[in-house]
């Protein structure tokens, strides 16, 4: 413990906390720009800064670190009158076209301002440096350099928690701008398209790429027959939007929301994740059988629901790309059903059919344009866009009441639920696979595995088999050993051990983004851990809440397998729900 | 290997031996500067040569480092002669191996050459640049083999380091460091020692030590120089270094940009790994040591220790925050002590030589040596180590050699753009890390670049300015964006477009920046601009308010120099090329747009403008005033009319007090413009100081008179004979008038305050000039002192010698060089036999009711004083008693105004009046002023400025737009666009000689030949082109 007199008061703090953090304890808010707790302190914006006793200069209280004896002032005239001219220096080389910005209104920069009572006509404008810097060339993310404040928060995320790298700072002085080298854009490079960027941008240079106009355009055609389909971390995040607590989960409102917006099927794409454990259970068990028959399989078997981490497998690890379980991720394989087996049912041309996924993730933008499954699903729209859409249609979100999803893509298990968070799909796999296996539930407490929940990056467990039925004897008193990880660092981490060969799991799940679906790359801002644990909980909450908490248990998917697939991994399900991957390196 | 110092010593000892059997070693500078120059073909030759004359044995031939004047190579110096050749050419090499080395005869000629004392100088214990210098750091650079171990240790090379390891603990090493008082030398002043001992404190299992080499400040060479010239020095020092804080390894982090010292350091390293020097169990120790080299990729912003690790971890060259200090958590987290290079090469001597021996040199708190990179207008440029606390004067006059072509000194720029600027005030200040500091610039790591009258201020500002704005890493915003919008400032008002405000906002904004900015470059990048603003506000307010470049450095802001640096702002381009195309009358029309007397200012102008000649650059600047005289010449020998053109009349009336340049100018322009003018003055003749002060043969009266007789054609009134206060009084003129011009000029001599002045003989310059040139009876002494250096003081001379004076002395208390009179006026008067006497002072006259003899005083130069020259002081026991029966001061004159009271009207304590600074307006309603009443003694073109402003300002005053008549519009022949120009002299003026001149006044300048006249027109090389 430190004690310290931060604005003539006295406090005691703990000797590791920065000065931001101890006077925030102490109900001293010191106005930041560029600071994420916790994730980016670099001191760059200069907007925290404090006078500190004995210093030649102010102090970026984001990055000084307490000392016994300190004195600090964080509001005099010198500070405030510094925090200005940052300020308006920053607003003299940003694109001021407020009004047309997609984050008027969410702006961090708005807010500072207002914070900072900027009132006055800006005395220092002058040339900007990033005018005209627009990239738009990917499927998923924008970025409009114009607007980029150049706090870096962005290189952080893309650096050092996903460690792809495309986002640096490049260039010197005024002319810098944070971007890929050269001349490149995002097309031309190994980005995963995760959109971590997008999250934590506090202005509008970063974000997805919009499909509400194509979205809309599908709505009002009346030849096109729309179906929309909604990820399960949406329902945990999209009341954020709407003023609601984080981790309220809203899937009924989500729906009317839907029904009213115009889509005529609502599905879920949970009823695809129950679907995807099918498949890839039996997967996974068709390479454990073999192994026991001492074939040569490839193992660990990893999981491809991820787009943003399928992408960054191809560019990183292009000879591992075995590992990856063959299904495609559940949204496109209910497209494909949906324009297959439903279009069929509906004896209407798929071609008029419109597939809508609604997903907490951008790089699902890019997954539908992939060429292995182009006409799965023709638009993806982020929470963040959908509840736009919602505002746009002057629809009142918090007087709806709750309405259920249409069959028959609508019915879906707790198991699919937890699709949207980190650990979930390994969880809902095990329920599953354990019970194939043995006939009995999966051993674990109210089937959760525990080992595999929580937001630590990189998490693992085992499960032993015992008791089991005659076709898997071989597992007998076998354990397998699983891990699930998120982020891409903490890919990163795992891909090369299996690289070395060093890999001790039978079975991984990877989410490209930290925390899983919940914090993906599309859903609302802010999201900090304490949301994710708030979302995350949520999810746990829809799961603990149902009845059919086995995906196997799920009596559309079975009626699925009786009429249309016969059975997983078969013929069909192999058209239609697996694909193949692409060495990018 | 050299692993004991038996080993060491051995080595130094054979050293010594070998140097024994030489009879002589020749030095040849193995700088970057001489490099360049090829000193690689003198090397060559003087091999060659000695080789022809079987010499090897005998004379050893050494490359060395820097020797440190750059712009003198290639070089050679001569031990032990202590002989200095330089600009050599292979085809010297010869005589002076023939003649000096084999014969002993030093070739003189091939010897540096003082082009001020016009001398050349044989030994460099003589040459002023490096005798006044101090050679700690830099005793091996230009004197031993830049490339030889054994040379080093030869010089005790890695004695100290021996020391260290046997016989002294880390702890120790720190204390002597400490006790030193060793600053670091990077610019920062921290000390070394207590830097030391942190990092010797904290803990860790790795260290680091640190050699920064990333030298960045524009025009900074130092580091570079001992790199290169003496890079053992810097590896001891950091091995020395590495033991006090427990290090074994070692970074010289060096930018790319320096391949030499990249190369020569590299093999240095080898050369000590090879035998033990660097490695494992260093002389069988403990202590293990070795280094590695960093190039890092030339950005300023590396300079600064925390992004100089981020560029080492292969990162972003980018600033951290500090704390925590490297010392704490440095490279890859480890503690980590850095230091300048300079820093680490006093190491060694400071253990070898003692502390005590140390502390010698330097001041109270910065003690040692600090190197220079001295550059800019200086004479002499090139590297310079000084012991701190010598004044920055005697570094720009003694060794600098003073400012370049005789221009005025301006100001220093210590620190780079981290630093800040000098002015004259600071000439005398102790060159030290806090003096510097208390003046508002800093040490810096040594670039000194000097600036003169032709540097503006404002561009030197945007100058540094760019730099950082290039430099900025980019991290922190009110680097990345304020300096750009401090830039953008600079350049609105460098280009005429600054607004009123600007000043205040660079102010505010660089305040800012220093206070919020993350690292050193952002907390010190405002520095030039805010120090510039402190001292030269006034330039910014030229170029904002007036668009004024007094520099003549802003293109913007005019067509060309000359015109620029004319008070009048006369199209001097225009008029030299319708002389050229032999269309005089247009030029002498031309020249009367803005100045009506261009036979006068022919003939006794000063002519900024030449000095501001671009053609200066290429021979020589050209004779604009001697053109001028020639246009005057022709049109009154045409003798064509002159055409009124006047505008239709105001009805304003207008009265002009005093008939003299600045008052008929005035009078001129406004009566053109239709306003009715009427000129008083209290003399016979109009005309004022031109008529009364300046002689005939400088200015014949009848030339004067024709002037103002064309000028009278625009209609003013003239009222001579007349004097305001007594005939007229001055409320009654101002009834009488809408507005007054007073521009009585100034016509009392000054006292000198000495014992005698009253002695009859005493003839104060100004009355003696009077009554010569009303044709008053004047006698004339036999020996007359004159005192003075101005141009009164010339003309006294010569009239006294005209008059028969057999002797005339004129007393200057500074040196020739410093005379304020038109260099070519001093050289006629010393042709006629003017006898010139520098650094002396009168102390009295003595005599009885008579002048007999005068006393004179040494003087010696002092300190500088406020106008950036020595200032005088007596030499004690100096004093002399010359024979003189005439004494004339000349040593500036005031004005006295009896017709005005003093209360309505402010006067400054020198006795000039307060004007409004644009208008020229005094405190009295309509009652304007300029001319010498307002600057005190000056110049007639700045009389004739300050007229021809005071027209602008009373036609505004009286309702009219302020846009003068000035006669026609001239169409001016376009530029040509021409091959180079051929190189060539001025085209010689005919004069009277010498024997001409004696006892008579006529006309010493003959004027131009047309030919030549239209020549030298031709020789302008059109600057106003663009």
């Amino acid at each position: 413990m430190v004690s310290l007199t931060i604005n003539n008061r006295k406090i005691k703090c703990e000797d590791d906390l920065t000065i931001i953090q101890a006077a925030k304890q102490n109900g001293i808010n010191i106005p930041s720009f560029c600071y994420l707790e916790g994730v980016h302190e670099i001191g760059s914006c200069r907007v925290c800064v404090v006078e500190v006793e004995g210093a030649k200069t102010l102090q970026a209280s984001c990055m000084a670190k307490v000392r016994e004896g300190m004195v600090v002032k964080t509001n005099t005239e010198q500070v405030r009158k510094a925090r200005k001219v940052v300020y308006e220096l920053l607003m003299s080389d940003h694109n001021q076209n407020c009004l047309i910005c997609s984050r008027s209104g969410s702006c961090e920069f708005q807010e500072l301002g207002e914070i900072l009572r900027i009132n006055e006509e800006n005395p220092y404008e002058g040339a900007k440096s990033k005018e005209g810097m627009i990239d738009s060339s990917n499927p998923s993310i924008e970025r409009d350099l114009s607007k980029c404040i150049l706090c870096r928060r962005c290189v952080t995320v893309c650096n050092e928690i996903q460690g792809v790298g495309v986002l640096n700072s490049q260039n010197r002085g005024f002319a810098s701008f944070v971007g890929p080298t050269a001349d490149f854009e995002l097309m031309d490079l190994n980005c995963t398209y995760c959109g971590q960027c997008t999250m934590v941008c506090p202005t509008g240079a970063l974000k997805e790429k919009s499909s509400i106009n194509e979205v809309w355009e599908a709505i009002n055609n009346p030849d096109k027959r729309v179906v929309v389909q909604t990820a399960p971390a949406v329902r945990a995040a999209l009341g954020e939007e709407f003023g609601y607590e984080p981790g309220t989960l809203v899937t009924g409102k989500m729906a009317a929301a839907l029904r009213m917006l115009g889509f005529d099927d609502i599905f879920d794409t949970n009823f695809a994740a129950d679907l995807t454990i099918l498949e890839e259970g039996t997967e996974f068990l068709g390479r454990v059988k073999k192994m026991l028959n001492s074939e040569s399989v490839t193992l660990p078997m990893i999981t491809s629901c991820s787009p943003g981490w399928i992408k960054f497998i191809e560019h990183n690890f292009p000879e591992q790309l075995d590992h990856l379980s063959t299904c495609k991720s559940p949204h496109m394989m209910l497209g494909a059903l949906a324009k297959s087996y439903y279009a069929d049912q509906l004896k209407m041309d798929s071609k008029d059919m419109y597939v809508v996924s609604i997903m907490p993730c951008t790089a699902k933008k890019y997954e539908v344009t992939r060429q292995e499954m182009e006409t799965d699903v023709d638009a993806v729209l982020t929470t963040r866009e959908l509840a736009r859409m919602i505002k746009d249609a002057g629809i009142e979100f918090t007087m709806l009441s709750n309405e259920e999803f249409d069959s028959p893509m609508g019915l879906s298990s707790g198991a699919a639920d937890i699709f949207g968070t980190t650990g979930g799909v390994m969880e809902a796999a095990l329920r599953t696979v354990y019970e194939v296996v043995t006939g009995d539930p999966a051993p674990f407490d109210n089937l959760h595995v525990e080992s595999v929940m929580g937001l630590e990056s990189i998490k693992e467990g085992s499960v032993t088999f015992a008791k089991t039925l005659p076709e898997y004897s071989g597992l007998e008193g076998q354990t397998v050993r699983f891990a699930a990880a998120s982020g891409l660092s903490s890919a990163r981490k795992l891909m090369d051990d299996i690289k070395k060969g060093e890999s001790p799991y039978a079975f991984i799940e990877i989410m490209a983004c930290p925390g899983g679906c919940i914090s993906g790359g599309g859903q609302p801002r802010p999201t900090t851990d304490e949301i994710r644990i708030k979302r995350m909980n949520a999810i746990y909450r829809e799961d603990e809440s149902k009845t059919l908490r086995k995906s196997h248990e799920n009596e559309a998917v079975t009626k699925l397998y009786e009429n249309f697939l016969k059975e997983p991994n078969g013929h069909i399900s192999h058209e239609l729900l697996h694909t193949s991957y692409v060495k990018r390196g | 290997m050299i692993k004991s110092f038996e080993e060491l010593n051995l080595v130094k000892f054979n050293r010594t031996q070998m140097l024994r059997k030489m009879d002589k070693v020749i030095n040849v500078c193995y700088g970057a500067g001489c490099i360049s120059a090829n000193c690689e073909s003198i090397y060559r030759e003087i091999s060659s040569v000695l080789k022809e004359y079987g010499l090897f044995e005998k004379i050893k031939i050494n490359q060395t480092g820097c020797i440190g004047a750059c712009d003198l190579g290639p070089s050679m110096y001569i031990q032990p002669d202590d002989v200095y050749y330089c600009k050599l050419k292979p085809a010297d090499i010869r005589v002076i191996v023939e003649e000096h080395i084999i014969k002993g005869n030093i070739v003189t000629e091939k010897c540096y050459f003082d082009k001020v004392k016009n001398e050349y100088y044989e030994h460099l214990r003589d040459i002023p640049f490096f005798s006044k210098q101090q050679k700690l750091v830099l005793k091996n650079c230009g004197f031993m083999d830049y490339h030889s171990l054994v040379a080093y240790i030869g010089n005790d090379g890695y004695h100290s380091l021996y020391y260290v390891i046997k016989e002294k603990t880390p702890k120790g090493v720190v204390n002597e460091i400490k006790d030193s008082g060793l600053r670091g030398r990077g610019g920062g002043g921290f000390p070394t020692g207590v830097k030391w001992e942190l990092g010797a404190k904290a803990v860790g299992d790795q260290k680091y030590i640190i050699c920064n080499a990333d030298e960045g400040d524009p025009g900074a060479f130092m580091d570079r120089c001992l790199l290169e010239g003496d890079p053992h020095s810097v590896l001891e020092g950091m091995a020395i270094g590495a033991y006090a804080i427990g290090a074994n390894k070692g970074i010289v982090y060096i930018r790319a940009e320096y391949p030499l010292a990249v190369d020569r350091l590299s093999d240095a390293i080898k050369q000590a790994r090879d035998v033990g020097l660097l490695g494992d169990n260093i002389f069988n120790s403990d202590f293990s040591f070795d280094v590695e080299i960093r190039i890092g990729a030339g950005a300023f912003v590396c300079g600064e220790e925390t992004a100089l690790m981020s560029s080492i971890e292969g990162k972003r060259g980018e600033p951290n925050q500090k704390p925590p200090f490297p010392t704490d958590s440095g490279l890859y987290g480890k503690p980590t002590v850095i230091n300048n290079v300079e820093t680490l090469a006093n190491v060694p001597m400071i253990i070898l030589n003692g502390t005590g021996w140390f502390k010698k040199f330097g001041t109270e708190k910065s003690k040692g040596t600090k190197v220079f990179a001295l550059a800019g207008a200086v004479r002499n440029s090139g590297i310079v180590e000084v012991p701190m606390g010598v004044t920055l004067g005697d570094i720009i006059f003694d060794i600098g050699g003073g400012i370049k072509n005789n221009k005025k000194f301006k100001a220093a720029q210590t620190g780079g753009p981290s630093g800040g600027c000098l002015t004259a005030e600071a000439l005398n200040t102790p060159v030290d890390y806090d003096s510097l500091k208390e003046k508002g610039a800093i040490m810096g790591s040594g670039g000194l670049i000097i600036m003169d009258e032709d540097n503006c201020m404002v561009d030197v500002a945007k100058f540094f300015m760019e730099f950082v704005q290039d430099e900025s890493c980019g991290k922190c915003v009110p680097c990345r964006i304020g300096t750009k919008r401090m830039l953008e400032i600079l350049e609105r008002i460098t280009a005429g477009l600054g607004q009123e405000g600007d000043i205040e906002k660079l102010i505010e904004l660089g305040e800012s920046i220093k206070t919020s900015s993350l690292c050193g470059l952002g907390q010190t990048a405002p520095n030039p601009v805010l120090s510039t603003i402190k001292y030269f506000r006034e330039e910014y307010e030229e170029h904002i308010r007036d668009q004024k470049c007094r520099a003549g450095v802003c293109t913007d802001l005019f067509s060309s120099p000359c015109q620029n640096a004319c008070p009048a702002g006369v199209n001097v381009p225009g008029y030299l090329a319708l002389v050229s195309e032999g269309r005089v009358r247009d030029a002498y029309d031309l020249i009367r747009r803005e100045n009506p007397f261009p036979a006068v200012c022919g003939r006794v102008c000063t002519h900024p403008c030449e000095s501001k000649c671009r053609r200066g650059m290429l021979d020589e600047s050209l004779a604009i005033a001697d053109v001028k005289r020639y246009i005057s010449d022709k049109v009154f020998e045409m003798n064509e009319p002159f055409r009124k053109i006047q505008f239709p009349p105001t009805s304003k009336k207008i009265a002009i007090i005093g008939a003299g340049p600045s008052g008929l100018t005035c009078g001129f322009y406004l009566a053109q413009t239709g306003h009715d003018v009427t000129v008083y003055d209290s003399k016979p003749y109009a005309g004022g100081i031109l008529r009364y002060g300046i002689p005939e043969y400088r200015l014949p009266k009848d030339i004067l008179q024709k002037e103002i007789d064309i000028l009278k054609q625009s209609g003013i009134n003239m009222i001579l004979n007349t004097e305001i206060g007594k005939d007229i009084s001055f409320d009654d003129l101002r009834k009488e008038h809408d507005a007054i011009y007073i521009a009585t000029g100034t016509q009392l001599s000054n006292t000198m305050g000495i014992n005698g002045e009253n002695l009859t003989g005493v003839y104060p310059g100004l009355d003696f000039l009077r009554d010569v040139n009303m044709g008053n009876e004047v006698k004339v002494g036999d020996k007359v002192a004159v005192i003075g250096g101005g141009s009164t003081a010339m003309d006294a001379a010569r009239t006294a010698i005209r008059l028969g004076a057999s002797e005339v002395h004129v007393l200057y208390r500074r040196e020739e060089k410093d005379m304020p009179a038109d260099r070519r006026e001093i050289e006629e008067a010393l042709e006629e036999g003017v006898y010139l006497h520098e650094l002396v002072t009168p102390i009295s006259i003595e005599g009885h009711r008579k002048v007999e003899q005068i006393r004179i005083s040494n003087l010696s130069q002092g300190k500088f004083d406020s106008s950036g020259r020595r200032r005088p002081v007596k030499e004690i026991g100096t004093e002399f008693l010359m024979d003189v029966d005439m004494v004339i001061p000349a040593v500036s004159q005031h004005s006295d105004l009896p017709f005005v009271d003093k209360e309505d009207i402010e006067i400054t304590d020198w006795g000039t009046f307060v004007v409004e600074a644009t208008t020229g307006m005094t405190k009295l309603k309509g009652v304007f002023a300029g001319g010498d009443i307002v600057r005190g003694p000056d110049t007639a073109i700045w009389a004739i400025a300050d007229g021809k402003r005071a027209a602008i300002a009373i036609d505004k005053y009286l309702g009219g737009s302020g846009n003068l008549n000035k006669g026609e519009d001239i169409e001016i022949p376009v530029a040509r666009d021409e091959e180079s120009p051929d190189e060539h002299m001025r085209f010689e003026r005919r004069m009277l000689m010498t024997n001409e001149r004696a006892f008579n006044f006529k006309e010493v300048s003959k004027g131009y030949h047309k030919l030549n006249a239209m020549a030298e027109a031709m020789r302008c090389l059109r600057c106003d082109k663009r």
